[in-house]
């Protein structure tokens, strides 16, 4: 089935544009540049009809609806409870189908050491202490992360790739990663980001939405525990710096 | 949607210019056209290795339309040269 978008509609337009000056162009007045230049016309449109099939049916503004929802929802929940400290974007071997973040309700100051994988619901024991709860949320990374074809592989290279792959090729909302690793620390530079973020209670928690992407992409390639550290805006540049557990 | 358009644009420009260009050198042969046109598209579509698994599923298919009329374009060519 063709998706009815400006791209289809650009295609199909420059398909019957390309057919009517081919067409009379060679066959009619023997004029080769005319007839290359409707060949122009029918490359172009088939490429434009395949990128048309690819875009979603969902317009982005139902999207938008859809994100600002689900984020609502989650910001009301942590802002109730009162919880200030920093989630734990957990892989997928410690929290279920798909990379998730975890917040712990009570801290000591230390961060809660996490060694095996966590039940599926949303409020998850981690320890043997009455005090060992926390909230295992999805968050926008979680979706994200699934997006990706395979694993990436726990090189600063591979998540670089990972990275640009997803937020350039897949969502759209930036023009590039890079990807330093120093220590126990991954700094991730995104290049030109189109995602505003928020400065919400549930912000300060969870992170930016561009960061808890990263947090979830790089506790997936690494298969361990990340806290986002420090996020900030810089000459047209988000930096993400991630802390990666043990 | 800006890597399509992206996409796109470079196709074009490079589509139109290499018209402009082989119009200026003289050129009066329609396969020479079509070989340059599919062989531009072809390396482009691969440098843009980030487009997602659904675009590039698409693209793979018209490239596979492309390359199968540079087949045919080279095939006619070599019985010609052979007769």
């Amino acid at each position: 089935m063709i998706n009815k978008n400006p791209y289809t509609w650009a295609g199909l337009g420059l398909l019957i544009a390309g057919v009517i000056v081919s067409l009379p162009a060679y066959f009619l007045f023997h004029m080769i540049w005319l007839t290359a230049l409707g060949i122009c016309m029918l490359i172009l449109s088939f490429i434009l009809i395949a990128l048309g099939k690819a875009i979603p049916k969902l317009s982005p503004e139902v999207c938008s609806l859809l994100l600002e929802t689900g984020i609502d929802n989650i910001a009301t929940l942590i802002e109730e409870l009162g919880i200030k400290t920093k989630a734990i974007y957990l892989p997928s071997s410690l929290a279920s189908k798909y990379p998730k973040a975890f917040i712990p309700l009570h801290s000591n100051g230390s961060r809660p050491e996490i060694t095996k994988a966590l039940p599926q619901r949303l409020i998850a024991r981690y320890g043997s202490s009455p005090e060992d709860i926390g909230l295992l949320i999805s968050t926008i990374g979680s979706a994200a992360a699934g997006m990706l074809e395979s694993k990436p592989g726990a090189t600063p290279d591979e998540l670089e790739s990972a990275l640009t792959s997803l937020l350039t090729g897949m969502l759209g909302v930036a023009d590039g990663t890079r990807v330093i690793c120093y220590n126990n620390h991954i700094r991730v530079e995104i290049h030109k980001p189109r995602l505003e973020n928020g400065a919400s209670w549930s912000h300060q928690c969870l992170g930016g939405p561009l960061a808890t992407v990263v947090a979830s992409v790089a506790a997936e390639a690494w298969d361990k525990p990340m806290t986002i550290s420090h996020e900030e805006q810089v000459n047209g540049k988000y930096c993400v710096e991630l802390e990666v557990g043990r | 949607m800006r890597l399509y358009n992206r996409y796109v644009l470079t196709v074009a420009i490079f589509l139109l210019l290499t018209t402009v260009i082989l119009i200026a050198t003289g050129q009066n042969s329609l396969d020479i056209y079509f070989t340059v046109y599919v062989i531009e598209a072809l390396v482009i579509t691969e440098l843009y290795i980030y487009i997602n698994k659904k675009a590039r599923r698409g693209l793979a298919f018209v490239s596979s339309i492309l390359f199968g009329g540079f087949t045919i374009a080279l095939c006619l060519q070599i019985v010609r040269i052979l007769t």
